[in-house]
């Protein structure tokens, strides 16, 4: 060891501590099996609700966090129908996960060729609907939202045994459904009947109507099921959200102890406790009550035992009632089915809880050095924040007791990451959506295609996010919440058109979506092409003054130390030696 | 009325009957220990799982055994499940031994890109995988079994991911296990008959319980 190195190992040991914990900062890794295993069966959507007297314009409200990556994330609109008498409904398997080229053609003609082998009775007049991935509200004002939560492993049924899968029974419950009540009931029947699975396993459904929202949850029974046994080939089982209170599911099973002789919070299917018996998951002898989750979908662990990767439950309690004070070591399963909020929740407030990046907690993804020197969350992923980079899209959905269903009814969309995305609302009298919403995927850039503007935006915000997020704030600002106040205006005239000729009403809607949502898609290409000027070669660019400004954005000054501390800690002998020239 | 054990006797040659005709050819008889596996890592190796227990048959299970693992026998040589990768072992090591050779393995086909890449396998590392296995199994007289529950739905056009692992696996197996649903263009039908392999339909998965029995007891 030569003299010279001895200060510098002294120094490296002193910085080491303090770099240890810029790094760390938190509670020890859970263990790396734990933890994968939660990263592969909890990482997808997010799902909110909140009942009419939670929210602070008296609408029910849904959310979906469609977080996948690399899913079909394309839009349809489908038309209000009568049928014949001796119709039937034609039952499709449609994949969650599954696309094909666009050369190939759109994922919702392409999946009628994966016929379920059953065709069902048709009903004598279907709802019109808007739907993506799942059916989000039908013109009778019914909505819903989602989030995966899985189940025990031997409840699979990945075989054409299981007839539904969750894509089709979310569209049949828009066929079908004038409450939130039926769409529960259709789905549960269809599933109990045809068998439940294939593409899918334990999912939930946020079902929602002027009146009410329940958290609905279903899951195959297994694979050795046949429509031939007599036995339901699904078990579901569905709780009533209280009228003041707000749930939330992150992918995790939220049900527990249920009481079905309360109607009206409770519903399931007959197997409900039957099942977790015959398949050993609940023994009626234990002494203990029979509950839901602990029995078809446990997860244990916390927010801080697994450092954060199943943060939300915890966080959107926290966000929405900090006074009850939970706290992020207390088991995911001992958390509330839900909670009064603190205040009423606007709508604005729910978009922003769907764009949560949990700042300021102790899973603060650019807490440290983790975010680098502009303070990107989407470099550190280990925690999972509420806010995902990976969405295909985010639904909010609002059901208004005061106004008739095609009026009533709203679900605003917005497509890719929440944090740089716009919510563009669409009514559920809306009679056609915008084409760019009906095209587009992951892998072949389209500009004819909405969802691409706001990825554009979105990849170049990722250079210099704390600069840029400011103008993408700038422009919610105008767009987004520009389109929420005029939403009274809207309704009110739309009502007025109503009370005369509903059709005009449905027509002026429809104007007023599709022209919103053009400018929105308009000004966010543009908000892209603006970045791309204004951070490009990571100089900040003034276009007016037409100079640019060689210092800007600049990289803070605890960014530069945390680069030299890392140079020394890292690469010692190379800071003697480093002559320059390229990396 | 006939005497029940009458009754009995004609229901016993009924079912025999049966498993026959859905068969079509006898079932072969191999015997344990056996192995379970997956080809292409979808979830349909879950289920022939849950058939071996409806079953009551031990078995050892790994979703991507490699030709060493394979030679270990049972045990799988002690490998311990990690990231992206699982064993099972429940075989009774009382009666077969750790290293005792696998008789048979077992092979659900259906292909998964989530599967595989939770694996960290592609698909040209999956069919390598695959065709390295099934060339010990038949230099090493192990019986393959292979089977495909997942229906027409799940089968996918030519040169589909999941066609690429019937390719890989099907030509090789001494036993095809369909169910109508996967075999509606006679794809297994066609490979049986070329390549001269006992083959069974069956409607659904729950066929399958029946069938495992006769082959592994």
């Amino acid at each position: 060891m030569t003299r010279r190195k001895i200060p510098a190992l002294a120094g490296i040991l002193i910085l080491f501590v303090f770099l240890a914990g810029a790094l760390v900062g938190q509670k020890s890794e859970a263990p790396a099996r734990e933890a994968d295993d939660l990263l592969a069966a909890r990482d997808a959507c997010t799902s909110i609700l909140v009942g009419k007297d939670a929210s602070a314009d008296g609408s029910v409200m849904t959310t979906h966090t469609c977080d996948c990556g690399a899913c079909d994330w394309t839009w349809r609109h489908v038309p209000p129908a009568d049928h014949k008498p001796g119709s039937v409904r034609r039952i499709l398997h449609i994949s969650q996960y599954q696309t094909w080229p666009p050369s190939q053609g759109l994922k919702w003609d392409l999946v009628k060729k994966d016929y379920a082998g059953y065709d069902i009775p048709e009903v004598p007049h279907t709802y019109g609907y808007h739907h993506g991935m799942f059916g989000y509200m039908n013109d009778q004002q019914v909505a819903i939202g989602e989030s995966s939560i899985g189940n025990q492993p031997k409840m699979a049924n990945s075989t054409p045994s299981a007839g539904m899968d969750l894509t089709t029974l979310t569209l049949i419950a828009m066929e079908r459904a004038k409450t939130a009540r039926e769409a529960i009931q259709v789905m549960g029947s269809l599933a109990e009947k045809y068998g439940y699975g294939f593409h899918d396993e334990g999912e939930m459904l946020a079902v929602s109507d002027p009146n009410e929202a329940w958290l609905f949850e279903i899951m195959p029974v297994g694979p050795l099921w046949t429509p031939k046994s007599g036995k339901p080939g699904a078990v579901w089982c569905a709780e009533r959200v209280p009228d003041d209170q707000v749930s939330v599911c992150p992918n995790e099973s939220r049900i527990g102890e249920i009481d079905l002789a309360n109607k009206d919070f409770f519903m399931a299917s007959p197997n409900v406790v039957s099942q977790a018996v015959d398949m050993g998951f609940f023994d009626p002898k234990s002494g203990k009550p029979f509950n839901w989750k602990k029995a078809y979908s446990p997860q244990p662990g916390s927010a801080a035992s697994t450092n954060g990767r199943i943060q939300r439950l915890w966080r959107f309690f926290n966000v929405v009632a900090p006074s009850m004070n939970l706290k992020p070591e207390t088991a995911n399963m001992d958390l509330p089915f839900s909670v009064k909020p603190d205040r009423k929740l606007s709508l604005q407030d729910v978009m922003e809880i769907t764009r949560d990046r949990s700042y300021g907690t102790p899973f603060d993804p650019v807490q440290g050095i983790r975010g680098g020197p502009f303070k990107n969350p989407n470099y550190y992923r280990q925690t999972r924040v509420i806010d995902d980079a990976r969405a295909e899209y985010t639904t909010v959905t609002q059901c208004r007791a005061s106004l008739p269903g095609p009026i009533g009814g709203i679900v605003w969309i917005s497509f890719g990451s929440q944090d740089t995305a716009c919510y563009m609302p669409f009514y559920a009298g809306v009679t056609e959506l915008p084409r760019s919403f009906a095209v587009g995927d992951h892998w072949v850039f389209n500009r004819d295609s909405a969802r691409w503007a706001f990825d554009y935006t979105d990849f170049h915000v990722q250079v210099v996010y704390s600069e840029a997020i400011k103008d993408v704030l700038a422009a919610q600002e105008k767009y987004e919440r520009g389109a929420i106040a005029r939403i009274p205006e809207i309704d009110k005239q739309a009502l007025a058109l109503y009370k005369k000729k509903p059709a005009e009403a449905t027509r002026f809607l429809t104007g007023f979506c599709l022209n919103n949502a053009k400018t929105v898609v308009d000004a966010w290409w543009k908000l892209g092409d603006d970045l791309l000027v204004k951070y490009h070669h990571l100089f900040l660019y003034d276009t007016e003054k037409r100079i640019y400004k060689r210092g800007q954005p600049a990289a803070p000054d605890w960014w530069k130390k945390a680069v030299r501390i890392f140079d020394i800690l890292m690469e010692p002998d190379k800071q003697e030696t480093r002559q320059g020239g390229r990396p | 009325m006939k005497h029940p054990s009458t009754i009995l006797i004609l229901a016993a040659c009924a079912a025999l009957l049966t498993a026959g005709a859905a068969a079509g050819q006898t079932v072969p008889k191999v015997g344990l220990p056996v192995l379970t596996t997956s080809a292409g890592q979808s979830t349909d190796v879950e289920t022939l799982n849950i058939v071996m227990e409806e079953a009551g048959i031990k078995y050892d299970y790994c979703d991507v055994p490699t030709a060493d693992m394979l030679l270990a026998g049972v045990g799988l040589g002690g490998r311990q499940s990690g990231p992206g990768f699982h064993v099972e072992i429940t075989t009774d090591t009382a009666k077969f031994p750790a290293g005792t050779p696998y008789k048979a393995v077992f092979i659900a086909i259906g292909a998964s890109l989530k599967g595989m890449g939770a694996s960290g396998l592609t698909l040209d590392s999956e069919e390598a995988r695959l065709k390295k296995l099934c060339e010990i199994c038949k230099q090493k007289k192990i019986f393959i079994m292979a089977v495909h529950i997942g229906g027409e739905s799940k089968r996918g056009a030519a040169g589909s991911d999941n066609e690429r692992m019937i390719d890989a696996v099907a030509p090789y197996a001494d036993y095809l296990v369909v169910t109508k649903d996967s075999n509606k263009d006679g794809r297994f039908t066609k490979i049986s008959k070329a390549r001269n392999i006992p083959m069974a339909e069956i409607e659904y998965a729950l066929g399958l319980v029946d069938i495992v029995k006769q082959v592994l007891l």
